[in-house]
């Protein structure tokens, strides 16, 4: 199948078709004369988003104000309870759905808010009967329910703190361990600090809760900052550590420092869930926070889909509602003309049969990506389309514009790196000039990708530095692409969820912070010149391959770099695509002012788009010069054929 | 003296079985990269097995077998049935889908036999102590350990000499290269499932031995120790598994030992605060060697 | 006997290859060359039964053995010794032969591992040594040992001579004809593009997964086929 059929040519870096080449900023809600490629402000989709989502809980728990009158379950508890497990689902959400990593432990920071909260707005009366030996002098401390919930709230930030400054650190299947442990430590204390909490039984007296607007309000409070979380920068870097850590890294997003803030701000929102839970119950103790409950939180939130807020919403609305209903069937009752018979443990069979379900037929969940403000997005769309009379055709397509280079060279010095006993990469140094773009070619096992990957900070080296300029770029992958120096990967590392504008957003985010010195780069002329608006939308891993190569490499262009670093971009690629690429990185490296270092094994491709080449043969340098003197060079020939003659 | 050998024989047993299981999650994270949470409802199968057969007299003799012969047949279904399908999934749904599952199982025994306990006779040996000296010693203790270490090097044997470990130690390896090899890649994987339901039947027969009953939820928490001993000794490690085993059960039983009396509840609480604690230090497990992920 | 014909395998979104042509005659030692990332592993995985093609077909001596897997492969004789040899470092090197036995009845087993231990007098030395000891040459030693553990018709090597010293190499392109005066048809990838033309009956060069060049000893000439390699307007 020829690669480019039907889309976009990709090798334009000027003029573009499909959209009219317009250098729409991206920015201004405000109405006047349409421009074609006009997309709402970053403030739209969040306030679409809260828009789509309180409608969305409105409807459900109208619907379940409908389903519990028909039934003969306690109405209003089913709602109270759906709405209060919205905010624990909700909070949850805020963690798993944007950082990917699976936390079996939000229900320990449930149980410190409600137990703080509880605690405090016991009546003291009855705390001097139920826990006598309280310390910290709890026993004297009456506070109103309100303000005991903003200090179990707070409580619980203090703690989250603590927690995250560990599990945001880690990943993957440590940080899941670690939060399953700290889900039993807290269970552990709370059952055993008997003068404190009163023991494992259940203490009472809590102060209930006057009617359901307190929840609604609660519930409509944590899909704002979920929403807003979800399109705040900070989320959206999280999300691009979600699809991939390396990747997001190398854009320059601290990925620990954004787990850590959503890990704080889900707790504070749990622990709120928490509090609520216990007032609603009038009672609180160590079994509702146990490891079962955590199961259903997750299910509710797995099963909706974690990405969204809409997905968490859903969830929990599916399973409570389901669970209702199994349970309502198991007590045997008459309906539908039919005898039901009495089964014990039908909901907890629902709850697992529908997780199921999920995970083997739709594991991204019910409703995968999508969220309620998508939909309201569209309605207000289409009603701007409709209400415009002529779309303004474009005049000239936008000549790309060029961005100014920079001043100092990237110098690798010296730079090398022994494994064992091993010399991967023998003291080498290489200068890319301003503007210049260098090749770095060798035979197989010729020690490329270590040498980029130690440019770029993703090995430590045993020696040499690399140099931009005066400065040196940095030891870390953040700290080289903040510093200036951006790379593509050999095995293509798009962010795959996110769609091909976010994912050059996200790139666009960090130079806005730390690039700030070098001049903005549209986005949007971005994508024309990578042959990409007319996918702008997309999710990135729904692009054929070549549109995805060029797509990481507009990702690296947006960081403002002075240096791209691309690692075999036209690896996979026929001869035809690849002499596509030749003028398609020229155009993007003018556009963005940068120099360019460029590994592949595609000589052809090497010797036409550099200016000079570099050769490497076992981790030295075996000769540099012009394209034409690299090919004819006899020790490069040999190297790659072989020396015997 | 005495107390510390009392204390390290009650370690070793209930570490025994904490290993048996552990093994088998290790092994079954070898082959295929996912952590099987429903491993520990072949505890709760041979349960309700086991009650079965002791309602209708027969002896433990006959009950034995029939455990492990279903923990083996229930492994391998729960691998035909649900694992077969996601094989190449990512990480997530494969945990998630062992969760569900064993929650599923919690579920249909509730609805199909009852959430109520349902005892059955115990062995009178298996509470039963004798003396050395002045050092008490539990029989069940002696017998779990003993099992587990034969078992351990049935095991090994197994996985040295046998061309079925041989495929299984190489796939766990290099999934691909073993294939090359000629090794079938179904049989390799349903046959690690089966002898991780073997391990997992024998440590089923010694629990119920002292459990005496049946119910729901009872696979969850000798589960949730055999995860957590696996991951301390590194997934996929098959001796670390056994040391993470051993090791829990040991420091469960001095960690409630050293606690002043009213505080012994919060053994549980300290023992997750030291695996937190390794985690932070070391992520990857005590004896596991991580493969650098290719850029 | 081994027939390609517009061999077609994708990984995902990328196209490894495109359409390849190749043709290996009984008894013949064939080489494949060309620049990296152009397709060679792909094409020889795709033979020996680990990847399925997205389309075209393979024939040997005239059966057609597209897609099948690897343990039917083995018995109907190709094996295929992978490129960086991935030997089972935690195995011995006698568990590695044996493994590599699996579909040899077990009688003969034992036979053809004496037997190669004989002709490969290191791993016999080390028949009990974890693989992960052994030096870059030894492990090449070892990976053709397993490949001709089936006693195979065809056998298919990946670079065998990546990151050996030169005179590990002289060893390694010995055995390779000695393996072909053995009467075994050989196709085999080389970085040693040059040295490996020169012995082989034919060759063929692949560029971005498709073949670009076939022919004999001509190649001889390297300046022409480092043009082959670097391709378009040279």
């Amino acid at each position: 199948m020829s690669p480019s059929t039907g889309f976009a040519s990709g090798s334009d870096s000027g003029g573009t078709p499909g959209s009219g080449g317009t250098t729409g900023s991206g920015g201004t809600t405000g109405s006047g004369d349409v421009a074609t490629s006009r997309r709402p402000g970053p403030a739209a989709p969040l306030f679409a988003s809260v828009l789509g989502n309180f409608a969305l809980l409105l409807v459900i728990t109208l619907g379940g104000f409908a389903y519990a009158s028909v039934g003969s379950s306690a109405r209003d508890q089913l709602i109270t309870e759906m709405l209060i497990s919205v905010v624990l689902v909700v909070g949850l959400q805020v963690f798993m759905g944007n950082t990917g990593v699976l936390s079996f432990g939000h229900l320990g920071f449930a149980s410190i808010g409600a137990y703080t909260a509880s605690l405090l707005a016991i009546p003291e009366v009855r705390k001097h009967v139920l826990l006598p030996d309280a310390p910290f002098g709890i026993g004297n401390i009456e506070v109103p329910v309100f303000s005991a919930t903003i200090i179990g709230i707070a409580v619980t930030f203090v703690v989250a703190l603590i927690v995250g400054v560990v599990v945001a650190r880690t990943n993957g299947l440590a940080a899941t361990m670690i939060t399953l442990a700290l889900l039993f430590m807290v269970d552990s204390v709370a059952r055993n600090w008997t003068d404190l909490t009163g023991g494992a039984g259940n203490l009472g007296s809590i102060p209930r809760l006057e009617g359901r607007v307190w929840v609604l309000v609660c519930a409509a409070i944590t899909i704002s900052i979920a929403a807003a979380f979800r399109f705040s920068p900070i989320g959206r870097m999280a999300q691009a550590s979600r699809e991939d850590d390396l990747a997001a890294r190398a854009m320059g997003v601290n990925s620990s420092m954004v787990r850590f803030v959503a890990l704080v701000l889900s707790a504070g929102i749990v622990g709120l869930g928490g509090a609520l839970r216990s007032q609603s119950l009038g009672t609180i103790g160590p079994s509702q926070f146990s490891f079962d409950f955590t199961i259903i939180v997750i299910a509710m939130l797995v099963v909706g889909g974690m990405q969204t807020v809409s997905g968490a919403i859903v969830g929990t609305a599916i399973i409570t509602f389901g669970k209702e209903f199994f349970r309502f069937l198991g007590d045997g009752p008459q309906w539908l003309g039919i005898d039901w018979p009495q089964v014990e443990g039908l909901p907890d069979f629902f709850l697992a049969a529908v997780l199921l379900a999920v995970l083997l037929t739709r594991p991204a969940g019910l409703l995968g990506a999508f969220d309620a403000g998508d939909l309201v997005l569209r309605i207000v769309r289409r009603r701007r389309m409709k209400s415009t009379a002529l779309l303004t055709p474009s005049a000239q397509p936008v000549r790309a514009p060029r961005a100014p280079l920079g001043d100092d060279s990237l110098v690798a010095h010296g730079l090398g790196v022994t494994f064992g006993g091993f010399v991967a990469v023998d003291a080498v140094t290489i200068t890319v000039a301003p503007g210049e773009i260098r090749g770095l070619i060798g035979p197989n096992g010729a020690g490329k990708t270590t040498f980029v990957n130690l440019v770029t900070g993703l090995v430590e080296p045993s020696h040499g530095e690399v140099r931009l300029g005066e400065r040196r770029v940095g030891t870390t992958p953040t700290r080289v692409a903040r510093g200036g120096v951006a790379r593509t990967f050999q095995n293509l590392r798009v962010f795959g969820g996110l769609s091909v504008r976010e994912n050059i957003a996200i790139a666009g985010l960090v130079a806005r912070r730390h690039r700030r010195h070098r001049p903005a780069i549209d986005a949007d002329a971005l994508l024309a010149a990578s042959g990409l608006t007319a996918f702008a939308d997309h999710p990135a891993r729904a692009l054929d391959y070549g549109n995805q190569r060029r797509l990481e490499i507009a990702r690296a262009a947006a960081l403002r770099p002075d240096f791209l670093l691309l690692d075999e971009p036209t690896s996979g690629m026929s001869d035809t695509e690849s002499a596509a690429m030749v003028s398609h990185i020229r155009g993007i490296a003018e556009m963005v002012g940068a120099g360019v270092l460029v590994i592949d094994h595609d000589l052809g491709f090497i010797t036409t788009i550099c200016d000079h080449v570099t050769v490497l043969d076992q981790g030295r340098i075996l000769a540099e010069g012009t394209p034409a003197e690299v090919k004819t060079d006899p020790a490069v020939v040999a190297a790659y054929l072989g020396s015997h003659a | 003296m005495t107390e510390i050998l009392q204390n390290l024989a009650d370690g070793l047993g209930a570490g025994s079985t904490y290993a048996l299981f552990a093994v088998g999650v290790s092994l079954i994270f070898g082959v295929m990269h996912l952590v099987n949470f429903a491993h520990g409802e072949l505890l709760t199968l041979g349960a309700y097995l086991a009650y079965w057969m002791l309602l209708r007299e027969f002896g433990w003799w006959v009950v034995v077998p029939a455990v492990i012969g279903a923990a083996v047949l229930g492994s391998m279904s729960i691998e035909f049935v649900a694992f077969r399908r996601i094989r190449g999934a990512n990480p997530f749904t494969l945990l998630l889908t062992s969760f569900a599952l064993e929650v599923l199982s919690h579920a249909v025994w509730k609805v199909f036999v009852s959430s109520k306990r349902k005892p059955f006779a115990t062995p009178e040996w298996a509470f039963e102590s004798f003396a050395i000296g002045s050092v008490r010693f539990e029989w069940w203790n002696i017998v779990a350990f003993g099992v587990a270490v034969l078992s351990f090097a049935v095991t090994a044997f197994v996985l040295r000499r046998t061309m079925f470990g041989l495929a299984v130690r190489a796939a766990a390896e290099d999934f691909d290269a073993a294939r090359l090899m000629g090794v079938k890649a179904n049989r390799v994987i349903s046959g690690a499932f089966a002898f991780a339901g073997l391990l997992a039947g024998i440590a089923s027969s010694l629990i119920l031995m002292r459990k005496g009953g049946a119910e729901p939820r009872m696979g969850a928490d000798p589960l949730l120790k055999a995860v957590i001993a696996a991951v301390i000794g590194g997934l996929g490690s098959l001796p670390g598994a056994v040391a993470g085993g051993l090791a829990l059960g040991v420091t469960e039983v001095f960690v409630r030992d050293l606690l002043p009396e009213d505080l012994g509840g919060l053994t549980d609480g300290l023992v997750f605060a030291v695996i937190a604690l390794l985690f932070i230090v070391r992520p990857q497990g005590l004896f596991n060697v991580e493969t650098a992920e290719r850029v | 006997m081994l027939e390609v014909d517009r061999l077609t395998t994708r990984y995902g979104e990328i196209t490894a290859l495109h359409g390849a042509d190749l043709r290996v005659d009984e008894g013949e030692m064939v080489a494949l060359v060309g620049p990296n990332g152009a397709g060679k592993t792909t094409l020889l995985t795709t033979v020996a039964g680990l990847v399925r093609p997205a389309s075209g077909s393979v024939r040997f001596c005239s059966a057609n053995i597209t897609g099948h897997d690897p343990a039917r492969l083995l018995r109907a004789g190709i094996a295929l010794v992978p490129e960086r040899r991935r030997i089972f470092k935690d195995l011995t090197v006698g568990e590695n032969l044996r493994l590599a036995g699996t579909t040899v009845p077990s009688s003969h087993r034992r036979v053809r591992i004496h037997e190669l231990c004989e002709r490969f007098p290191i791993l016999g030395e080390r028949v009990d040594v974890a693989a992960g000891y052994l030096s870059g040459g030894e492990a090449q030693q070892l990976a053709v040992a397993r490949a001709l553990m089936c006693d195979p018709k065809l056998l298919l090597l990946d670079e065998p001579c990546l990151g050996l010293a030169p005179a590990m190499v002289d060893v390694v392109f010995e055995l390779l004809v000695e393996l072909r005066d053995q009467g075994r048809t050989i196709l085999v990838v080389e970085q040693q593009a040059h040295r490996v033309i020169g012995v082989a009956d034919r060759s063929y060069v692949l560029r971005t997964g498709r073949i670009v060049a076939a022919g004999g000893k001509e190649f001889a000439d390297r300046s022409d086929l480092f043009a082959s390699y670097v391709g378009g307007a040279a």
